[in-house]
């Protein structure tokens, strides 16, 4: 008798040895018949193949590797020759070796030289089918690693699609719109060069109300990535001719376009107090707020972040954001379920607590106190590591007032237990932040029922702990409260001992560590 | 195996499941743990107990009943509730099989259990996931996208190759439920393990031999696998009573002793007269005819053949005169051989306890089922459990010897039967099979409400009417029986069993086609027999389920 596990695995293997075994052996032959016949069929019509015309099982990319498969060698030599008919042939084979859904050759293709002669036939007007094909091809070849971009763009891809932008066929216009889109997003330097080689104008210049929406889609992932990327940002120019289309496309009800122009937004406004301007004078920021309540999650995240970092700039900006409604919506992102954007929102507070006194009421009259204060004891870790900032920066901007009501809010409990937490830098402002409270209640002339608070609430004993904890910082902080306001009958004997020999070294030898 | 938690034990009433049951218990004896005993007839009875005991235990050993179904399904268990599974019954529910955690399957290592491949009967969610890959998951748009072939028809040939998966699953699945059968007894595998742990005593030892025997009664495993098993369990006597075989004289009273012998199969011969066994026994009945006038004349010329006086064969046998004793198998085998009886002659083991009491294998499978099935009501249900239990234990003699007497009333009763449908032509032919009905009123019917004996009673009756008609085909038919159940709800209890053929696999599709026969007519059926080909039907509806599974097996 063995125990069944192993039993079991026994079995497991044994059978699948055999099973696929005989699957494989059935599969070849199956695939040796249909090559065969499809050889016939490119035999038999030696004329222009047609996309639509094709029968399904040449669509298969597992049977492409077998069915019209010639050497690369014969590619090549396909590509290099005067027969248009063979030079299409070649190059659609290349595509569906590029299009297959596993490890597809780049790198192999690059090898063989063939990139120019697809970049000139992107030119050939005369043969839509060709051009499409090789759309295709380098589409994907551009999808590849920077380098694989690099070789497409160096054999000046760039012109070239910009001009087939304007290409009467709809399908190879936004074939260019896909290539061009990855070239863009594989750097600042790529996404300039085409912007110099006045992408936009042909670009934008297909947004109507009659743009078929997988096209659309398309192009405003491709605009998205035109105003992605810092180091630097996007040239102004470009950016202003971009945000009223973007605009435009927010209004879409596609949710996956309202994603990537959201997506768009939220690139500008990572930027400098400058760009973040530009944007908040669009007036876009009602629409913003409003997405960032979407139901969709596609939606929600790119729109609260794009609010999120249009808070980070002046105060005027973020007042303009809490106009526009954000202070209303942010308690049931604080209390949405996932993670991910419970962080963002708590973020996004963070920096609007870090504003003036006035600006910190709102967050006051708004109800935002309850909702972070369930962050703060109930959230996810990351989360509430913003929770933790939201408190530290209303302590310190807040006047005395807003702070007692912060704290009636319940707000210590929750502050008090995340020192248990792993992360240093999270303690230390968690210390900092007791330590402006026990300034405001001096100022109020209530530090002993702030020691009695924080007693009842165990943090002393978790304040005394931190005197142990490895930081040196922590411990300074956490010793520093205990003997300014804790210290009352307790002997400070202890203390100099220790600061002085154990700590003291141990600091010196973990600095470069924490900090 | 388990520590110092109380264990629950669920058991079966089979014979071989107390056998196995009796093997653990002393086990567990050995090793000081704690447990409680609980009788388990059937799917309903396990789920109650289960239910009255979930909170107490974590562990629950079940003997002979839970393999075939799935059981997280049925029990619905916390997650720490551990299920070990010690079950004949073939094939295992393939959940049971590739759950790692919550139940650990006891399965002797060269028992072919044909389980499919993991991977053709589950998929791993991810599979599926490729299909929603870009939705919802909120994260920044990718900076390159890669155009694949026409995504609508990888679509659609993904959705195809699905299709073509789970028609496949299904098709696997079907082959692998069709037949019910089984596996290696539940006492040798419990023996096994004894023996594993070095824990083997000559008591287990006889117990394995019980199981298997009671298998090999019961008509549940191939000929072959039973000669293999005997194989086994004749290396492990020898081991265990090699030592005693030169000092056979000086054996104290309560001294056991295993013998591996060529025996008779004649049922109960030396605890009856040899007369009686003879009528009584399966093989011979059948093979006589002994239901006909011609049959009871070739019985006498057999007897007469063999030389022995009539009156010495109706005597009891242990006061049969030592003479006629000496030489008694090899006269019996030669007279059968000239009367078409060739396979009399049967390899199975004795136990003495002392010099005087000696006991055959099948001799105490026939009396500890009749004590399990016990039709005069003596206290609560489950005393006939604990019964048949404790006469397994050499201490016991007592309720051995009343469970002999019981046996020989169910084997004669059996036989009567037999012979009164045979001879009222009750077994009659459905097209895909033979079908009997006992009416309310035949003598002993009542006995016959009892899975087992039921059981033991088609088989015998499939043999004789296999032995008594001419007409071939019927020879090849499987047989299903019905015998009233409880006459207040209107109730039949209803078996259907496999052909009975020289080289029959024992694989029984009823199971099967009951369910799916009683789906089909919305039968009032119980299916709550541990063996799927045993139901409880009402009455009313006994005319409609048959042609169900008439025109389901035709």
């Amino acid at each position: 008798v063995r125990k069944h596990s192993e039993h079991v695995k026994m079995f497991k293997n044994k059978g699948k040895d055999e099973t696929s075994l005989r699957r494989q052996r059935v599969e070849v032959s199956i695939e040796l018949r249909k090559a065969k016949k499809d050889e016939q069929i490119l035999k038999r019509r030696n004329i222009f193949i047609d996309l639509t015309e094709e029968s399904p099982s040449l669509r298969k990319d597992r049977a492409d590797e077998m069915i019209i498969q010639p050497s690369l060698e014969k590619i090549v030599e396909a590509v290099n020759g005067d027969d248009t008919q063979l030079q299409l042939l070649a190059t659609q084979a290349t595509r569906r070796i590029l299009s297959r859904h596993k490890d597809p050759p780049i790198n192999q293709i690059i090898k063989l030289g063939i990139i120019p002669k697809m970049v000139e036939f992107l030119g050939r007007a005369d043969n839509a089918a060709l051009q499409f094909e090789a759309a295709w091809a380098l589409t994907n070849i551009a999808s590849g690693t920077s380098e694989h971009t690099r070789a497409v763009v160096e054999a000046g891809a760039i012109p070239a699609f910009i001009s087939l932008l304007s290409s009467p066929h709809m399908h190879i216009s936004e074939q260019s719109v896909w290539a061009l889109g990855n070239i863009a997003g594989d750097c600042p330097l790529y996404r300039d060069a085409l912007i110099a080689h006045d992408v936009i104008p042909p670009l934008l210049a297909l947004v109507s109300p009659t743009t078929p929406i997988g096209f659309l889609r398309n192009i405003t992932w491709t605009l998205s990535n035109l105003c992605r990327n810092k180091n630097p940002c996007p040239p102004l120019d470009a950016v202003q001719k971009i945000l009223p289309v973007l605009i435009f496309l927010l209004q879409h009800e596609d949710k996956d376009i309202i994603s990537d122009s959201c997506w768009a937004v939220s690139y500008l406004t990572d930027s400098c107090n400058d760009r973040i301007q530009i944007v908040v004078e669009t007036g876009i920021l009602p629409r913003l707020v409003e997405l960032m309540d979407s139901p969709d999650f596609i939606v929600m995240t790119p729109a609260l972040r794009a609010v999120g970092n249009v808070v980070t700039g002046t105060d005027q900006q973020t007042q303009e954001a809490i106009d526009a409604g954000v202070l209303t919506v942010l308690p049931r992102l604080l209390r949405h379920t996932k993670p991910v954007i419970q962080k963002e929102a708590a973020w996004t507070l963070s920096n609007i607590a870090a504003g003036p006194s006035q600006q910190i009421q709102q967050i006051i009259t708004c109800g935002l106190l309850p909702p972070l204060v369930e962050l703060l004891d109930k959230g996810d870790f990351k989360a509430q590591k913003e929770a933790v900032w939201v408190v530290a920066n209303f302590t310190t901007g807040g006047t005395v007032d807003q702070v007692l009501e912060l704290i009636r809010s319940g707000v210590l409990k929750p502050l008090l237990n995340l020192l248990l937490a792993k992360d240093s830098k999270t303690i230390m402002i968690i210390l900092d932040t007791i330590s402006s409270l026990f300034l405001a209640a001096e100022k109020l002339g209530e530090t002993e029922k702030l020691c009695l608070l924080v007693e009842e609430l165990d943090g002393l004993e978790k304040i005394e702990d931190l005197q142990n904890h490895e930081n040196d910082m922590v411990y300074r902080a956490a010793l520093n409260i205990i003997e300014k306001y804790f210290s009352g009958e307790e002997t400070t004997d202890l203390e100099p001992q220790t600061g002085q020999d154990g700590l003291y070294d141990f600091s010196v030898e973990k600095q470069d560590f924490n900090f | 195996l388990l520590l110092l938690q109380r264990v629950l034990l669920l058991v079966a009433s089979d014979v071989d499941a107390l056998c196995a049951c009796k093997i653990l218990q002393a086990l567990f004896q050995c090793d000081h743990v704690q447990y409680t005993l609980v009788p388990v007839a059937g799917w309903q009875e396990l789920e109650t107990a289960f239910l009255e005991h979930k909170d107490q235990f974590k562990y629950f050993v079940l003997i002979n009943c839970g393999a075939n179904v799935d059981l997280l399904e049925i029990l619905q268990p916390e997650e720490d509730t551990l299920f070990f599974v010690c079950d004949s019954h073939r094939p295992i529910n393939v959940v049971n099989v590739y759950n790692d955690t919550q139940i650990k399957l006891l399965v002797k290592q060269d028992d072919d259990l044909a389980v499919p491949a993991y991977d053709d009967i589950f998929r791993d969610e991810e599979d599926e996931e490729e299909d929603s890959e870009n939705e919802s998951d909120g994260s920044e748009p990718l900076e390159k996208r890669r155009r694949f072939e026409e995504e609508v028809i990888e679509r659609t040939m993904k959705r195809r190759q699905r299709r073509e998966w789970e028609a496949r699953r299904r098709e696997i699945l079907f082959d692998y439920e069709q037949y019910e059968y089984h596996g290696t007894s539940s006492a040798m595998v419990m023996f096994d393990l004894a023996w594993i742990m070095s824990k083997d005593l000559n008591d287990m030892l006889w117990w394995a031999i019980v199981g298997l025997t009671d298998q090999w009664v019961q008509d549940k495993i191939t000929q072959m696998k039973y000669v293999t098993d005997i194989g086994i369990l004749q290396r492990h006597v020898s081991r265990h009573n090699h030592r005693n075989e030169d000092e056979e004289n000086s054996l104290s009273i309560d001294c056991m002793r295993i013998a591996f012998e060529y025996d008779l199969r004649l049922a109960l011969y030396q605890h009856w007269s040899l007369y009686e066994s003879l009528c009584n026994s399966c093989y011979t009945s059948s093979s006589l005819k002994l239901w006909s006038v011609q049959g009871q004349k070739r019985l006498q010329e057999f007897l007469a053949d063999m030389g022995l006086p009539l009156k010495q064969v109706k005597q009891k046998f242990n006061s049969m005169d030592m003479s006629l004793k000496e030489n008694l198998r090899e006269m019996i085998e030669e007279s059968a051989n000239k009367f078409g009886m060739k396979d009399l002659r049967v390899q199975t083991f004795s136990i003495h306890f002392g010099f005087k009491n000696k006991f055959s294998a099948s001799d105490i499978v026939y009396a500890t089922t009749s004590l399990m099935e016990n039709i005069e009501k003596e206290g609560p249900e489950t005393t006939n459990f604990i019964k048949a239990l404790d006469s397994l234990s050499r201490g016991n003699l007592d309720k051995l010897h009343q469970g002999l007497d019981l046996a020989k009333k169910q084997l004669r009763a059996i036989q009567q039967t037999v012979a009164s449908c045979i001879c009222t032509n009750l077994v009659i032919s459905q097209g895909p099979f033979l079908y009997c009905s006992l009416m309310e009123g035949t003598p002993d019917v009542k006995l016959f409400s009892k899975p087992v004996s039921l059981c033991l009673l088609s088989k015998y009756l499939l043999k004789s009417f296999v032995c008594s008609t001419k007409n071939k085909r019927c020879k090849l038919l499987p047989l299903v029986m019905a015998a009233p159940m409880d006459v207040e709800q209107g109730t039949v209890i209803m078996v259907g069993i496999p052909p009975e053929t020289e080289s029959s696999d024992k694989k029984n599709f009823f199971g099967r086609a009951f369910e799916k026969a009683a789906e089909s007519t919305n039968s009032r059926t119980l299916h709550n027999h541990f063996e799927m080909s045993i139901i409880e039907l009402k009455t009313e509806d006994r005319s409609k389920f048959l042609d169900a599974l008439i025109s389901l097996l035709s």
